[in-house]
């Protein structure tokens, strides 16, 4: 028998609509709307145990918190899946059954974790690495269709049944590629021969492995030797030194939040009243003087001596991490725009 | 140039009392062959060993595959290396199908050396389970390099070669069951419905990134590290005037057997004169410094370019630093408007999520993926191993491990092994017989 714990955000759960988005995380014995229909699909071998709900608010201003909480929930259960969603288009809801999926996959290394999104929820790209993410309709109207999906891809993994490809089972890929048997089999060298036939004659072909898409952004022109002097210049770090507390909740990872911190008047970055919330590298060299990734103290030195005109009053700061290209892009477009409108001449962009 | 390839179809491999071939049956007089491979005093133990495709047999550490050949009217079957120089490709060569000569390791095996289950799960990782094999199982005294990761395999894979020889003598005198005809005409001198057509070079890149001379493929006897990309009759490759070299993680690499029958060479043969004209082989190499890669890379679009090539096949004999021999090489072709296709393995690491070729470019954009090479394998006992088991973890075949903090070592004490990709012997391929191709879970 399979233990399955399931998350649903207030409005499935049935707490209430937009006004209960504020809702704590709770669990329940048994099962709520959903995931009535999920015991179903599932049958027999199956045992949805529990129901954990939180508001989509909760989870967004308090992510921590929630994720301890839940965290909380499930230390004396047991669990071989775990469903989050369907999460549909919602995003504040796909990006809950992402984070929560993958707080339960790092505590439940063996258990499985499946959500169902639809691929314009930013959900998926945050977290289609971590687990599988099914591809789902747009809105509730895909219920029964999503569950079903979801629920048949599990039966398959219970029954030991080899799982194909991505592609085929209907999940978003994870980003792992493995070799595969073709069944029936075909030899590389009619596969070549096809795709070169095809590429000769222009009809549309598929590579067996597709390049990643690159966006080169070019290179500015450096500011100019003799113009230094008359230069503003930023401080731009994906190492994740924020001011102690860490008032923007930047992530320690993957993260989609960047922060700016007003830096008038201070010429070092001290221990103690700034850190670095950053999850990938051992903290202890920048916690122990933050200006070895932001260095204030070395440009303010500069500033005192005229090499540059100034520094401009804020830093920015995110955490590069696990953070996914596309989260990074937006940042980054984010931030130079800031960086424009303010009339920055210069950046140094500190990474860790 | 017009090449004949012999066919001779072995059905059985015994020993006996006299080594000859009659009705599909070759028979070994073990002694006299062994001679044979004693005339290198380097070898100090020899013994000979049949396996058959189910057999529950594991062999490793395998060294080398051959196929037995004899060329009609006399000469080597690998010019510049077992013999004289002499133009191959052209004429009558006897071929025994069905079977090779493996090289194998009695002891010592190394880096580029790898496994062959002749049955059980394990026996689909590999081509040569499909083969009777004649196990040439040997020691050397080739003490420098006994305990070295990097191995020569000098002696072992000499004398493989002269096995393979010696076997092939037997059908000598003897009618082929099957005759298969391989030619082109000068690319100038091409007939006009061949000329028609798209025409079409392949590329190799057979392994040659060792400096120091004794590890890489042979092109005519000489090192592969040491020539330029060169034009070729795909003839020539298939009637061994090139042989694999002892280097290279072994499931990229392409033995000298894989050479002698070069699936992917072949297929495009059967397309000559109907979809397109095949102008031949640019032989190119992988070595590895920077400025050597783009050289070559120059040479061959050039190469091409003047050719008339409209289209190219590129294949690469190796992973990691090679990667961007290849994709250096597909850009090149593209830029000269060639229109290109790719063949290799790939190494996403052992959960898949590595970045599948060191180096990669949107303008390599159709390529055909043979396998993983650090995928991870893990198969039962088999209760006969040829050569040595403990060789996969001790001697760093680039698959295996000999204490892994969480996996332990690649060989249990029960004979149950865990390895990756990497050492299984030729696995991915790449000459076009695998079926494996890459997929995202």
């Amino acid at each position: 028998m399979k233990k399955v714990i399931i998350y649903l955000n207030q409005f499935f759960g049935q707490v209430g609509g937009e006004e209960m988005a504020d809702h704590a995380p709770e669990i329940r014995e048994g099962l709520v709307g959903p995931g009535l229909e999920l015991q179903k699909q599932l049958g027999d071998d199956f045992q949805a145990t529990h129901t954990i709900i939180c508001g989509d608010n909760f989870m967004g201003s308090n992510q921590e918190e929630a994720i301890e909480t839940i965290k909380g929930f499930l230390e004396d259960k047991e669990v071989d899946f775990f469903f989050a969603g369907p999460a549909f288009r919602a995003g504040r809801y796909g990006a809950a059954c992402g984070h929560f999926g993958r707080a339960v996959q790092k505590m439940f290394p063996e258990a499985v974790v499946i959500t169902s999104m639809d691929e314009e929820n930013p959900g998926v790209e945050m977290f289609r690495k971590d687990m599988f993410i099914f591809k789902g309709g747009a809105s509730a109207a895909a219920m029964r269709k999503d569950i079903e999906a979801m629920a048949k891809f599990a039966k398959k993994l219970a029954n030991g049944e080899e799982i194909t490809t991505a592609e085929e089972e209907g999940y978003y890929g994870r980003g792992k590629r493995k070799q595969f048997f073709l069944n029936p089999p075909v030899p590389a060298t009619e596969r070549v021969i096809d795709m070169l036939l095809k590429k000769i004659s222009g009809e549309p072909f598929e590579t067996e492995l597709p390049v990643p898409e690159t966006n080169y952004v070019p290179v500015a022109p450096p500011v100019a030797k003799e113009k230094l002097s008359e230069a503003t210049i930023a401080i731009v770090t994906s190492g994740g030194i924020v001011p102690v507390g860490n008032p923007d909740r930047i992530q320690s990872a993957s993260a989609t939040k960047w922060g700016k911190y007003d830096i008038s008047g201070v010429d070092d970055l001290k221990a103690g009243e700034y850190q670095t919330i950053h999850a990938g590298f051992d903290p202890a060299a920048a916690n122990a003087d933050p200006d070895v990734i932001v260095p204030l103290d070395a440009m303010r030195q500069y500033e005192k001596e005229g090499k540059i005109k100034e520094m401009y009053k804020y830093f920015y700061s995110t955490v590069g991490t696990g953070t996914t290209q596309k989260e990074a892009a937006r940042m980054g477009i984010e931030i130079a725009a800031e960086l424009n409108e303010a009339g920055v001449d210069g950046v140094l962009l500190v990474s860790t | 140039m017009k090449l004949e390839l012999g066919n001779f179809y072995v059905k059985d491999i015994v020993f006996g009392q006299e080594t000859v071939y009659k009705d599909g049956i070759l028979t070994i007089n073990k002694e006299e062959a062994l001679q044979l491979v004693r005339e290198d005093e380097h070898i100090t133990e020899a013994d000979l060993v049949i396996v058959k495709p189910g057999d529950m047999v594991r062999i490793v550490p395998v060294k080398e595959a051959i196929e037995p050949r004899y060329r009609m009217g006399g000469g080597p079957v690998f010019p510049g290396v077992t013999g004289d120089l002499m133009q191959t490709g052209n004429g009558r060569t006897l071929a025994l199908k069905n079977m090779s000569v493996l090289a194998v390791g009695k002891h010592w095996g190394g880096f580029q050396d790898g496994l062959i289950d002749m049955g059980g799960e394990g026996a689909k990782y590999t081509y040569y389970s499909q083969l009777i094999n004649v196990c040439l199982v040997a020691d050397t005294d080739e003490l420098k390099e006994q305990r070295e990761q990097q191995k020569k395999n000098h002696a072992l894979r000499w004398a493989g070669m002269r096995l393979a020889e010696y076997l092939g003598k037997t059908v000598a005198e003897q009618n082929p069951d099957e005759v298969e005809t391989y030619e082109l005409s000068p690319v100038t001198k091409r007939s006009e419905e061949e000329d028609k057509l798209p025409n079409v070079v392949i590329v190799l890149q057979p392994q040659s990134q060792m400096e120091e001379l004794g590890y890489n493929d042979l092109v005519y006897g000489w090192d592969a590290n040491r020539m330029l990309p060169t034009f070729m009759h795909p003839n020539e490759v298939l009637d061994g005037c090139i042989i694999s070299g002892s280097f290279m993680p072994c499931s990229s690499k392409w033995s000298t057997y894989d050479f002698q029958n070069y699936p992917m060479i072949k297929r495009i043969y059967q397309e000559h004169g109907k979809t397109l004209n095949f102008l031949g082989v640019v032989m190119s190499n992988l070595n590895v410094a920077l400025e050597q890669k783009e050289r070559a890379a120059l040479i061959v679009a050039s190469m091409a370019k003047n050719l008339g090539a409209d289209a190219a096949i590129v294949a690469e004999e190796g992973y990691g630093n090679p990667d961007a021999d290849y994709t250096a090489c597909l850009v090149a072709l593209e830029n000269a408007g060639i229109k290109t296709v790719g063949l290799s393995n790939e190494c996403t690491g052992r959960d898949g999520a590595s970045q599948p070729l060191v180096s990669m470019d949107a303008k390599a954009d159709a390529m055909v993926s043979t396998g993983n090479v650090s995928e991870m394998i893990e198969l039962p006992p088999m209760p006969v191993v040829i050569g040595e088991l403990e060789s996969l973890a001790r001697d760093g075949l680039s698959g295996g491990w000999d204490n892994d903090a969480i996996l332990g070592s690649s060989v249990r004490e029960d004979g149950s092994i865990i390895m990756e990709n990497n050492a299984m012997f030729c696995g991915d391929q790449v000459v076009g017989w695998s079926t494996k191709t890459m997929v995202e879970y």
